[in-house]
């Protein structure tokens, strides 16, 4: 009989105490097993929210530079003028060819003034100040014409604060197009419907008219508008080459949002794209608020599990050590006898660490029957509470002065920073993990089992350390 | 044959030896008694014979090879059997169990050892029911009974046994002691008994006694 055979005859015999020794492996598996689930849930969630965060990158007007410019051509000529600086489309699109950029919005924004349909005007009314947007415009029409690649990719329509009711949105083929999209109460005030034409005419010395195709009704919820004291229903939404060559600047563009494929490559790829666009009348800044939003709950999360994890080892060896040790200093005789008959220290050794191997086994399949729904239950608990105080401290940052500059809108200087930073809290929120995917793949298994044989071979270890060290008539006196 | 060569044994301090330059020899087909008062240093010497220890200074010799040079695990696991007071059958096996472990961890084991081992036992007095009961559910008669059905079976030639029938009433101590003389008569193996009881002692092919730090051969 070896002794493989001795350590199941005495679990069968000694069945108390191999009970209690499973009920304690258990609890410890479990948690280690939470531990491991939580940590590989908020790992993965982690890649996720880094590939799927959003961050962005901006490219603008260098506002102080066009400023510092307007300044000096004022004191050459009487009036001064702003002109907003551009950068050819070539090179935009050559940054957007770059592997780690998911897609790019350009955005060009040109004021107009409308000529075959009347605008909405609000009772605050509206006292027409002067906006500086396009190449060369310094006049102010009562239409804002936002031209992007694709309201999908626009802030406001992303946050759902625009939201396309009929029709359809505007998207990269309709560069060139005079295809639009226009808000619901401008559509219904002048009774247009999809397919309509309307006619704006440009503010320019000109006053050159344009023919536009509504191909799309947003309504939108808000009621700011990017022309202060306008009605945000008089913004036309149509494709980016449209302000382009209402303001004189085809081919060119003033401001454009890249989304990144992974938020983890921000850095290089602002560096990059700074590169590409090589003009000092820009500014290229990231903006990972929400990615960052989101990273820091898993973050903390995985911290926490990873805690969890070491924490539950370390106590389960120290307390499965110590149950050994007892354990072993009562089966003193057994090994006095065993040693008398010239069975080695090892073998002796051995049949404990089968003993626990044994249980070891029990004790995994009560783990993975339990550990499921014990790492579900506390890793969305930490996650709740995690993202609670995330996006109270994000919000509490948001409220002070100035916030991040906006993003998608810069063009026209019209979105705020504490505006921009507001609608990406919410998107950020919207986008939040809501639950954490746990679940436990073969390699949480291979992980349990492997910190389970490391406790129980520390716990022998410590344990044995008492016998072996002795004399085989100190074991058998000893008694 | 074991042979003992200048033995000297202390503990604590040197120039107080519990005996000194012993020499002793143990023959084969022989039961040899070792009798001596209480602390006199009678199971320290058999803890040497078994393998258990080792003396401060002098060798043990087993058919003229040094016990060191022997080991001690492999002297313990193939040459010697030890039987004692407490019986020290494993408490969580029946006392089947208990002897076929131990031709296990000896190397004793062989075709239709179960067998064997329960006529072996029946020969003693246990029948089948009990050698598969738990072997700490059987009389201290028949546990003792047990151990030295494992002694006898583990093929070792040297059998030592420290006070064997301290625990047993006169009857089963006088079965024990026949089954030790069948042990060294019929199977040829050497016995040696450490033990207070004069009348054990008596019983002996050869009585050692242990008086004033000497061992005597009576």
């Amino acid at each position: 009989m070896n002794y493989l055979k001795r350590a199941m005859l005495y679990l069968t015999h000694k069945k108390g105490q191999s009970l209690l020794l499973l009920l304690i492996m258990s609890a410890i598996l479990v948690f280690v097993l939470s531990g491991i689930i939580i940590q590989n849930a908020a790992l993965s969630a982690t890649n996720s929210v880094t590939k799927s965060a959003g961050t962005t990158i901006s490219v603008s007007a260098n506002r102080n530079k066009m400023f510092a410019k307007m300044r000096s051509s004022s004191s050459k000529s009487k009036t001064p003028t702003i002109t907003t600086p551009t950068v050819s489309n070539e090179k935009i699109k050559k940054a957007g060819k770059l592997s780690t950029v998911a897609y790019y919005n350009i955005t060009n924004t040109a004021s107009v003034n409308a000529s075959s349909f009347d605008t909405v005007s609000t009772s605050t009314g509206s006292q027409g100040m002067g906006m500086m947007k396009g190449g060369k415009g310094a006049s102010t029409g009562n239409i804002s014409i936002e031209g992007v690649t694709s309201t999908k990719l626009t802030s406001s329509f992303i946050s759902k604060e625009d939201k396309i009711v009929s029709g359809r949105n505007i998207k990269a083929s309709d560069a060139n197009s005079k295809n639009v999209v226009i808000e619901k109460e401008l559509a219904s005030s002048n009774n247009l419907k999809i397919g309509d034409s309307i006619t704006v005419k440009t503010t320019t010395s000109g006053k050159k008219k344009i023919q536009l195709k509504v191909v799309g009704i947003y309504k939108a919820k808000s009621t700011s508008s990017s022309m202060p004291g306008s009605d945000p229903s008089n913004t036309i939404y149509t494709s980016y080459t449209l302000p382009a060559s209402v303001t004189g600047t085809t081919g060119k563009s003033s401001t454009v949002t890249y989304t990144l494929e992974d938020s983890g490559k921000e850095k290089a790829t602002t560096k990059k794209i700074k590169s590409i666009i090589n003009s000092s009348s820009f500014t290229v800044s990231s903006n990972d608020e929400s990615y960052q939003q989101l990273l820091q709950p898993m973050k903390n999360v995985q911290s926490f599990a990873n805690k969890i994890v070491w924490l539950v080892a370390i106590a389960g060896t120290i307390i499965l050590g110590l149950i050994i040790i007892l354990s072993v200093r009562t089966r003193q005789k057994e090994i006095g006898v065993l040693v008398s008959l010239g069975e080695s220290k090892l073998h002796i050794v051995g049949q404990l660490f089968s003993e626990l191997f044994v249980i070891l086994i029990g004790a995994m399949v009560i783990a993975l029957l339990l550990g499921n729904f014990v790492g579900n239950k506390v890793g969305n608990q930490l996650l709740a509470q995690q993202q609670t105080t995330s996006i109270t401290t994000t919000a509490k940052s948001s409220d002070g002065p100035g916030g991040a500059p906006g993003t998608q809108h810069n063009g026209g200087g019209m979105h705020g920073g504490a505006m921009m930073s507001q609608a990406s809290t919410s998107s950020a929120s919207q986008r939040a993990l809501k639950t954490l995917n746990t679940s436990i793949s073969p390699s949480s298994i291979m992980k349990l089992g492997g910190m389970g044989l490391v406790i129980i071979a520390l716990a022998v270890c410590v344990s044995s350390i008492s016998i072996l060290r002795l004399r085989p008539k100190d074991i058998l006196l000893g008694e | 044959m074991l042979t003992v060569k200048n033995l000297t044994h202390w503990y604590g301090q040197a120039d107080k030896p519990l005996y000194e330059d012993v020499d002793l020899s143990f023959d084969t087909g022989q039961v040899y008694t070792i009798v001596g008062a209480s602390g006199s240093g009678k199971t320290t010497l058999l803890s040497f014979l078994a393998g258990l220890d080792k003396p401060q200074k002098g060798d043990i010799f087993l058919d003229g090879k040094n016990l060191k040079k022997i080991g001690a695990t492999n002297y313990r696991k193939h040459k010697v059997a030890i039987v004692f007071q407490q019986y020290n059958l494993l408490g969580y096996m029946s006392a089947l169990d208990n002897i076929l472990t131990a031709l296990s961890v000896t190397g004793s084991a062989h075709k239709g050892e179960r067998q064997y081992v329960l006529d072996t036992l029946k020969r003693v007095g246990i029948n089948e029911d009990d050698a598969k009961k738990n072997a700490q559910k059987l009389s201290g008669g028949q546990q003792q009974r047990v151990a030295i059905v494992r002694a006898l079976l583990v093929d070792a030639n040297i059998v030592i046994a420290d006070e064997p029938t301290g625990n047993l009433d006169g009857e089963n101590a006088a079965m024990i002691i026949n089954l030790f003389q069948e042990l060294a008569h019929d199977h040829q193996k050497s016995v040696i008994i450490v033990t207070h009881d004069p009348h054990v002692a008596d019983q002996g092919d050869v009585k050692i006694s242990l008086e004033n730090r000497e061992f005597v051969v009576a």
